[in-house]
């Protein structure tokens, strides 16, 4: 009997182990909740949402924006800016070029599906870069992998595909018809603004794929505000919630704490 | 939580983690991620690696490629002949490297692979070129020692002829890529000045080798004519091949060549004509030589032109159980069917399956696919014919699985019946002392006049007095959740037994025979009960 009530509960423990574990993370792509392949949970950065008085010291990463930018905003951007701080923007759809344009910046996203024949994996997309420019981030570094990233136009080249490269734009991994191979730029910086068009450096997955890079960054801010680092999980949502707001974690933990308390306060008067 | 409850919780739950499993059973991503990619990004872990890829060597063997051109030409032009023939297979070693590497990296559809294609056409030509420069010499060293024999002076200019307009539409042809060899190797920043300097080279060579056959051929009117009509066509085009032969006999054999292959026969008549059909077919585009022998009289040479067609390729697909039907049509842009020709068939941009055209231009292959949605185009790569290549649209199949798996679901339906073999067994009550019979609630004075019996015999001390609490609670009508201590307090004059029964229970005491006995007594209602 007590065996099996043992049995039993820790089955209804490890069940809820899992189920915990199944609410609290998310497979959505970036997110920093998502422990697999294509999330970011093994990303060191520290998450901030307002772009006032940022430490100019550290890099500002703004990464696969899903969010527009407000004047505000943009301009606290360029404060941080103009005081010496340096921004990374990470984004392979396009959406950060009004922010780019509001910054005055001259250099834009093009959104596509770069493959080159520069690779050791079968996917076109999977392919190896080279630095080109001068620059902190890439000190060290001669080759970059970079998955399905897109081109980008105008500054200075950080970072430049082969001339084997071109838009997959029928999307069946082989160069032909009106795909012509071309040299492409991934990444070009103007002064402290680099934009970089492959956020997927930073998933999981691509971590171990370019470590020395990685370790150039830190230490990064990345502007959770902004970026699809977050998730549309509403469990997810709400511990976070919790967590980040101390009189909600501890009157949670008061309403755990008191009926236990009053229970052990009566037997002890029987 | 009682027996019944805690089995059926856990009946529920082996059931659903088996349920959940047999739901993921078929999913092959449970056991082997493969390819596992998104929009954005692919998973490298999950990504094959390639082994014989090396890109790297993809240019610099264009500039070698170009580079060994203008070396091979200058030596033939110098008659350097053994210079030329170990530059010809140090050429011919890159262009096979070069086209395995164009065929590794699949990139024939690039202008890379149109650089490859031309490069082949361009080793054929130097490899002709030197073939022709050097029987020219021997043609021209022949002349000179039969000289004075008219018969075989003729025969030999000729074949001369043949050579020399060989030579020009090789010539032609090596010159007509050049433009679109210079600006794939401009657009990757080929040197190309050595090629340049070929074309150069070649045309020199030939210019050479007419000058000295129209020297040659001045005093040799042959009695052999022939005419070409019409002196250009396309693919599936007759063309006639006809001419004179002054002095020849009726019924003689007239053979007709076209690029020193035979054509076709025709018989002089009596007014001393022949005529014979060509019919384009596998042919490159380009200039072409035709001629004819009757006996061991050599024509003169006539050119003919055969122009490049574009081609259409249509793909059908039928489901037939297990197999796939490809079904297709190859015809040229005036609607030609273009007959026995080779089609690939790429299967999800891999995979290729040869199959041919038959006299209607249609093509039939039965292939068999893994489950799965599957895109299927046919291409026509044209090599030799006066055709452009072409490649059906994609066509998409989805060949249906043979049924999910049956092996989960009968490993759950065999894990839940044990399972409840498992429970039923340990269900059965334990061959311990009964419990007390159910006893109706009561009070107390109807319960001392019907007091249930006990039987303690065998039982160890502390069952035995747990059996008297039952028997004792039974009999006072107290409910079965009491515990020793409520019913303590619920029946203050029997306070004692519940108490000490309370030390048994809880705290591990066992009874003497004694105690035993006075409970016993007590729980019965008197000496007059005891068994």
């Amino acid at each position: 009997m007590q065996r099996e009530a043992w049995a039993v509960f820790l089955l209804l423990f490890l069940a809820g182990a899992v189920a915990y574990a199944h609410v609290t993370t998310t497979a959505e792509e970036y997110s920093r909740y998502n422990v697999g392949w294509n999330g970011t949970s093994g990303f060191a950065a520290v998450e901030i949402r307002d772009l006032t008085d940022l430490d100019p010291t550290a890099i500002l990463l703004i990464f696969a924006p899903d969010q527009p930018f407000s004047p505000d905003e943009a301009g606290s951007l360029r404060a941080f800016l103009d005081s010496g701080g340096r921004i990374l923007i990470a984004d392979e759809e396009g959406n950060a070029n009004q922010l780019l344009a509001d910054l005055g910046s001259a250099m834009r996203v093009r959104p596509g599906n770069l493959s080159s024949l520069d690779r050791d994996h079968a996917a076109p997309g999977l392919f190896t870069v080279s630095v080109v420019g001068n620059d902190t981030l890439f000190a060290g570094v001669e080759t970059i992998r970079v998955n399905r990233p897109a081109a980008v136009e105008g500054g200075e080249p950080l970072l430049e595909t082969s001339p084997l490269t071109w838009d997959d734009a029928d999307g069946d991994g082989r160069p032909g018809g009106k795909e012509i191979f071309r040299t492409a730029i991934v990444c070009a910086r103007e002064g402290n603004l680099t934009v970089l068009g492959d956020p997927s450096l930073f998933i999981n997955a691509m971590l171990p794929e370019n470590p020395a890079f990685i370790e150039n960054l830190q230490p990064v801010l990345v502007d959770a505000a902004h970026s699809r680092t977050g998730t549309t999980s509403p469990v997810i949502n709400t511990i976070a919630w919790i967590q980040e707001t101390p009189a909600v974690a501890t009157a949670l933990i008061a309403l755990g704490v008191l009926p236990v308390a009053w229970r052990f306060g009566r037997k002890r008067d029987e | 939580m009682n027996h019944r409850a805690l089995h059926t919780v856990l009946a529920v739950a082996v059931i659903t983690a088996l349920i959940l499993l047999a739901g993921e059973a078929t999913t092959p991503l449970l056991y082997t991620a493969t390819n596992t990619s998104t929009a954005a990004h692919v998973d490298p872990a999950t990504v094959p690696k390639l082994s014989d890829n090396d890109p790297d060597a993809l240019i610099p063997l264009m500039e070698d490629l170009l580079g060994k051109t203008g070396t091979l030409t200058l030596n033939i032009k110098l008659k350097d002949y053994e210079s030329a023939e170990r530059d010809l297979a140090r050429y011919a070693e890159l262009s096979g490297r070069f086209a395995e590497l164009v065929i590794n990296l699949d990139i024939s559809r690039t202008d890379i692979g149109e650089f490859q294609r031309n490069n082949q056409e361009n080793l054929a030509a130097l490899g002709a070129l030197l073939d022709d420069a050097r029987r020219f010499e021997d043609l021209q060293r022949v002349e000179i020692q039969i000289k004075g024999d008219e018969g075989q002076r003729a025969a030999v200019i000729y074949e001369g002829e043949v050579l020399q307009q060989k030579l020009q539409g090789g010539a032609a042809a090596y010159a007509g890529r050049e433009d679109v060899t210079i600006r794939i190797a401009d657009r990757y920043g080929v040197n190309a000045t050595p090629y340049r300097e070929s074309v150069r080279n070649y045309a020199e060579i030939v210019g050479a080798t007419v000058s000295r056959q129209a020297e040659a051929g001045e005093s040799s009117p042959s009695p052999l004519s022939i005419t070409v009509t019409p002196d250009t066509g396309r693919y599936g085009d007759s063309l006639s091949i006809t001419g004179t032969y002054t002095g020849g006999t009726a019924g003689t054999l007239t053979k007709a060549y076209v690029d020193s292959q035979i054509a076709g026969n025709a018989i002089l008549d009596e007014s001393g004509t022949y005529a014979c059909s060509y019919r384009v077919d596998r042919i490159p585009a380009g200039l072409h030589l035709a001629y004819t022998v009757a006996d061991v009289i050599h024509s003169n040479v006539a050119t003919f032109e055969i122009r490049p067609d574009d081609t259409t390729i249509t793909l059908t697909l039928e489901e037939d159980r297990v197999f796939t039907v490809c079904t297709g049509n190859l015809t040229t842009a005036g609607g030609r069917p273009v007959t026995l020709a080779p089609i690939l068939l790429r299967v999800d941009g891999d995979t290729p399956i040869t199959t041919e055209t038959d006299e209607n231009g249609t093509y039939r292959e039965v292939i068999s696919l893994p489950a799965g949605e599957h895109i299927i185009k046919a291409e026509f790569d044209a090599v030799g014919y006066p055709l452009s290549a072409s490649e059906s649209p994609g066509a998409t199949v989805i060949v249906p699985s043979g049924g999910l798996s049956p092996f989960p679901f009968i490993a759950a339906i065999a894990t839940a019946l044990g399972s409840g073999w498992y429970l039923r067994r340990r269900h059965r009550p334990k061959e311990v002392a009964p419990a007390p019979e159910p006893v109706e609630t009561v009070s107390v004075e109807e319960e001392a006049a019907t007091p249930p019996l006990v039987d303690l015999a065998g039982l160890p001390p502390r069952e035995a007095a747990t059996v008297l609490f039952y028997a004792l609670r039974s009999r006072l009508g107290l409910p079965e959740a009491k515990t020793p201590r409520d019913c303590a307090q619920l029946a203050p004059a029997h306070a004692g037994f519940f108490e000490r029964y309370e030390q048994i229970r809880y705290a591990g005491e066992t009874p003497s025979e004694e105690e035993l006995r006075a409970m016993k007594e007590e729980a019965l209602g008197g000496e007059e009960h005891a068994a």
